[in-house]
């Protein structure tokens, strides 16, 4: 029986061939807006760590000194570098990882290039297992090599590639600023998205927060190494009061310490949350801090609360949606229209025996058959989208590719749109009463 | 016109009736709040940088000591006068649509009890104000001996100029020349006042703000250093100054790294700046333009059908007297009153989304001038779209009228 | 009232010329209640539409009410038809989306008259035809007879010099038959002038007189005795 429907659908189809262009037309557009911009949002709200992200949290304290009378926003998004420190130490948690960014002056002796100016990471080693960080060459520091303030260095593989053309650079020098220090490891391609570690401040960001999306740094250091390599260039994402030297942030009344903690069990993060709490509470007994507010979000609540998701891409979503809808209400008039066109024949039709069912089937069949076409028209519009926004100057403009679930889920889109679309033409259809020839007009 | 039957015939066709006007106001709510996304990002588009933009380029440096920055910025300084066209060379620390450095929390009392807003700082040496090319409303510019040394960020009690903006905000309704007020650690008293000077990131900020601008005279030093503003003479010169300009630096200053990024015109600096707003702009451009278009193909689909399906009533009118033109009337008026149903609908539906998105988006209210703008719009479509099944209809030959169906 | 002379109707396709009217006349007086009789395909409703300025004819000449209608043009010819003519289908031909009052309307609407002598001439025609009480209904909600009457009275509602009716019983068993019939029987006699197509014997002979058609040509109805068969049809006209 479908078959003859799916003869009978093509049937009709090639008689309206405009109508039917229109519809096929208008469902295409429709989809491939809607998909486009789906698959953006898809792939900028995605879980950076899946599977891990809710074991990795970001705590953080009220570091307002006692005494300071304006009014920031507590807790602020960074820590102080001697509360991050001192949590840090602790080593309450499974991993930890202290986080600051500072642009360094980078040259590599053998490769005779220019000076470069890069952005580098200090970080901790914990960093790069609590990420599942991929190594090509070498492998992480020790943590022996954080409190020892070794000269070494991870750097990516994007500048593996610029500086040492792909080969195994482990073992050689960098020059960064005036200090030598040695490759320990090369990391494979690594394309987190969004760059979940560095983001903060996405509040204040007016929902131009793109830049979440960036690479990553090309240079990873020791922590401690690099407040002493990079000293003088590092900044504040907040300060309580200046610091007594632009650039030298330790022990400065400034917050711009990131420190990341994976917890593996419900009870660590109960007891984690404790830890922090009972640390906040002590710094005020000491007289450090002035409040004993503590916040400690899991990797997701982190981007939620930061609204990462730029808000055109929102906006741009909301506007495809719109028009798929004026598509939909397009595409069953339409379809409304054709059914009704035939009401002759679908009269006849049921006075040889068509039940309401069937005629309501065969509807809807012709709407589905709609849909197919549609959405590979939808598929190459999408195809045609995603180019259009990977050519266009956004730092996530390489992380936009078309994956199997948003494929599926574009023919899934178009059947159900046009499934949708035809259901109520098709039930209308379907209430034609049977007549040998048409009493009215 | 005969509005009466026209709307006795739509009832026979409820449903293709109630589905066109849907259409047609969600397309009417969609366009007017597109085209006011569109007036708003044009409006930030056109934000007045203050600044003689089509003379000035910028040259940023990175990667040196501050040990070493008196004796870059003299490097700099004379190594850039000797290009040809160049009339003059200042120390700034950032420029409009340049790299955003200096933002700080300001307030009208020492104890910072009541954070008035945060603004950028420009600092800028002798010759800079200049040079920028500042139009000063109110007061005067920084004397020579004002130029005071960096202490960390900005020389301490410094005599500063602010836009119109800020002071307006800062002392509404006062005359804000001699005002002091607070901010990175020290006070600034207020010599002049400025016409226009946006922030580098005039849209990083809440709506109103791109204009919180202060401009601190500094000598260039430790602290103000590596960060150039170059002003040539014609502006059809400063290209060419540029790239010599970029020669220029790897000769004297070798060891540092000129950044790419940063150093380029002003004007090309505010081209890459509203990138996403012109990308934007330009997709709710062609959102609007294929959203009219489905409609209007929404309106001949249907259009035609309702044409075909009355083709023997139309030959029967035709039979009973009616012209051409009464035939051509008809399906004119149907489409007004259909489009103008979808009309009033969508003007609802249009307040609705932009409660939304002012909920979610930080978006202004919708104007109501917005409303008539879509209504016509819609409205000539409607007709434009209507017309050829309507002639189609009015050629439908009154003999029809005699035909078994 | 209606005079046609040598008139001719050609279709024609790209590889046929079909006469569907050759050298045809006829000589409709005021007043008069005419029968054009013919078998199928004979060129009847061809006749019909051309006296009813549906179409146009391709040779000869065509008098309404004195006046050559060659060369009118289209905006003319719907003049005419709105002011002249009322038409009655065999298939009744209301418009499904209006009820009966606006049906009724239509063509005083298209004559552009004020809306209280619209009124006034719908509910006498609707009265005319005993259907007051059904003004508000729409033509599915009515019999076959009863939409016929409609029809008749949209007909009658812009006060025709001319009516035309194209088989007004065809669709109609016979007990509604009779009563359309008898009501052009009394429309006819307050003075109308009524041509009828129709192929049915014994409606024709209810006329005034017949024309017969045969192959587009009218054929003196005296060597056709058979129509003269049944005098009491015939007498019951008188």
């Amino acid at each position: 029986m479908f078959a003859y429907y799916l003869q009978l659908g093509l049937r009709s189809l090639r008689r309206n061939s405009v109508l039917t262009a229109l519809m096929v037309l208008a469902i295409a557009v429709g989809i491939g807006a809607a998909m486009t911009t789906l698959t953006v949002m898809h792939l900028l709200s995605g879980d950076p760590l899946p599977g891990r992200s809710a074991h990795i949290f970001y705590p953080q304290v009220d570091a307002t000194p006692a005494g300071y009378t304006g009014t920031p926003p507590h807790p602020m998004d960074m820590l102080d570098y001697r509360s991050a420190v001192d949590l840090w130490r602790a080593h309450h948690a499974d991993r930890q990882a202290l986080v600051a960014d500072s642009p360094v002056k980078l040259q590599a002796p053998e490769s005779k290039g220019p000076p470069r100016m890069l952005t580098m990471l200090s970080t901790t080693a914990g960093f790069f297992p609590m990420f599942k960080v991929p190594f090509q060459y070498g492998s992480a520091w020790t943590p022996a090599d954080d409190e020892g303030r070794a000269r070494v260095a991870v750097i990516s593989s994007y500048l593996n590639n610029r500086l040492f053309g792909g080969a195994d650079s482990v073992g050689h020098m960098l020059l960064l600023r005036n200090t030598a220090v040695r490759i320990v490891g090369v990391l494979a391609p690594w394309r987190p998205s969004p760059q979940f570690y560095d983001v903060r401040g996405g509040r204040y960001a007016q929902g131009n927060t793109a830049s979440f999306y960036s690479r990553t740094e090309d240079v990873f250091t020791p922590f401690f190494s690099s407040l002493q390599i990079n000293d003088g260039h590092f900044q504040q994402f907040s300060c309580w009061a200046m610091p007594k030297k632009p650039g030298h942030l330790v022990d400065s009344p400034c917050a711009w310490v990131g420190l990341w903690v994976q917890l593996d069990t419900p009870a660590k993060i109960h007891a984690y949350r404790r830890f922090i709490a009972n640390y906040a509470r002590h710094q005020k007994a000491l007289g450090r801090f002035a409040n004993t507010d503590t916040r400690m979000m899991s990797l997701m609540q982190w981007l939620a609360f930061n609204h990462v998701v730029p808000s055109n891409v929102k906006l741009q979503a909301w506007l495809a949606f719109a028009f798929l809808a004026i598509c939909l209400f397009n595409t069953v008039g339409l379809l409304l229209a054709k059914f009704l066109r035939r009401a002759g024949e679908i009269g006849v039709r049921r006075a040889l025996g068509a039940s309401r069912g069937a005629v309501f089937s065969q509807c809807l069949t012709e709407a589905g058959l709609i849909g197919l076409v549609g959405g590979l028209g939808g598929l190459l519009l999408t195809l045609l989208g995603l180019w259009i926004v990977r050519h266009q100057d956004t730092p996530y403009a390489d992380l936009v590719h078309l994956d199997l679930s948003m494929l599926v889920v574009t023919f899934v889109l178009a059947l159900l749109v046009s499934l949708l679309a035809g259901t109520l033409p098709a039930l209308r259809a379907s209430r034609i009463a049977p007549a040998l020839q048409l009493k009215t007009l | 016109m005969q509005i009466r039957p026209v709307l006795s015939a739509l009832r026979k066709h409820r449903l293709a009736t109630l589905l066109i006007t849907l259409e047609i106001a969600l397309a009417c709510a969609v366009l007017c709040n597109a085209c006011f996304m569109i007036a708003g990002r044009l409006s930030a588009m056109h934000v007045d940088s203050g600044v003689a933009q089509p003379s000035l380029g910028y040259i940023k440096l990175q990667g040196f000591d501050s040990a070493t920055a008196n004796d870059l910025n003299a490097r700099v300084n004379s190594g850039l006068r000797k290009i040809p066209g160049v009339q003059s060379v200042s120390v700034v620390n950032t420029v409009p649509f340049g790299q955003s450095t200096a933002n700080a929390g300001v307030s009208l009392e020492p104890s910072f009890k009541h954070n008035a807003g945060v603004v950028t700082f420009y600092t800028a040496g002798p010759g800079a104000a200049k040079a920028l090319g500042l139009h000063l409303v109110a007061g005067r510019l920084p004397r020579p001996d004002e130029f005071g040394t960096i202490n960390k960020y900005v020389p301490d009690a410094a005599q500063v100029l602010v836009t119109r903006a800020l002071a307006a905000h800062l002392w509404p309704g006062e005359n804000p020349l001699g005002k002091v007020f607070w901010g990175i650690g020290t006070h600034f008293r207020i010599i002049g006042v400025l016409d226009h000077l946006s922030q580098p990131d005039p849209a990083g900020f809440g709506p109103g703000q791109a204009q919180w601008s202060v401009f601190v005279p500094a000598m260039p030093g430790p602290q103000l250093a590596g960060s150039y503003l170059i002003r040539v003479h014609r502006p059809a010169d400063l290209d060419r100054v540029m790239t010599q300009a970029r020669a220029a630096i790897r000769k004297v200053a070798p060891n540092v790294v000129l950044d790419l990024d940063q150093s380029h015109t002003i004007g090309y600096l505010r081209h890459r700046y509203f990138r996403t707003d012109r990308a934007m702009t330009e997709l709710l451009v062609g959102v609007i333009a294929a959203l009219l278009g489905i409609t209007a193909l929404g309106i001949v689909g249907l259009a035609s059908f309702w044409v075909a399906q009355r083709s023997k009533q139309i030959g029967i009118r035709r039979a009973l007297g009616a012209t051409r033109g009464d035939i051509l009337r008809y399906f004119q008026t149907e489409n007004f009153l259909i489009v103008t149903g979808g009309i009033v609908l969508g003007m609802v539906l249009a307040y609705g989304i932009n409660l939304l998105l002012m909920r979610h988006y930080e978006l202004p209210r919708l104007p109501f001038v917005y409303l008539p703008i879509g209504a016509l719009v819609l409205w000539v479509l409607g007709q434009l779209a209507v017309l050829a099944p309507a002639l189609r209809a009015s050629d439908v030959p009154p003999v029809v009228a005699t035909r078994s169906v | 009232m209606l005079k046609m002379t040598h008139l001719s109707k050609v279709y024609r396709t790209e590889v046929v010329e079909t006469y569907a009217l050759r050298d045809f006349n006829i000589d409709v007086k005021e007043g008069e209640f005419v029968a054009v009789t013919g078998p199928s395909g004979s060129g009847k409703t061809t006749f019909l539409t051309i006296a009813g300025l549906l179409e146009t004819f391709t040779g000869g000449e065509y008098l309404l009410d004195g006046t050559d209608v060659s060369g009118l043009n289209d905006n003319a010819r719907s003049k005419i038809r709105n002011e002249k003519i009322g038409f009655i289908f065999q298939a009744f031909n209301l418009i499904p989306d209006l009820n009966v009052h606006d049906n009724v309307e239509v063509p005083l609407r298209y004559r552009g008259m004020k809306a209280a002598e619209r009124k006034q001439r719908i509910m006498d025609a609707l009265e005319r035809v005993g259907l007051a009480s059904r003004a508000k209904h729409y033509p599915a909600e009515l019999s076959g007879g009863q939409q016929q009457r409609v029809a008749i009275a949209r007909a009658l509602a812009g006060s025709p010099r001319l009516l035309l009716a194209d088989e007004p019983t065809g669709n109609l068993d016979t007990q509604m038959a009779r009563s359309v019939l008898e009501l052009l029987e009394d429309i006819h006699r307050e003075g109308a002038t009524i041509v009828m197509v129709t192929h049915d014997p014994e409606l024709a002979a209810r006329a005034q007189r017949n024309v017969h058609i045969i192959d587009g040509q009218e054929v003196d109805l005296a060597e056709e005795p058979r129509f003269h068969a049944d005098p009491s049809a015939a007498g019951s006209m008188a």
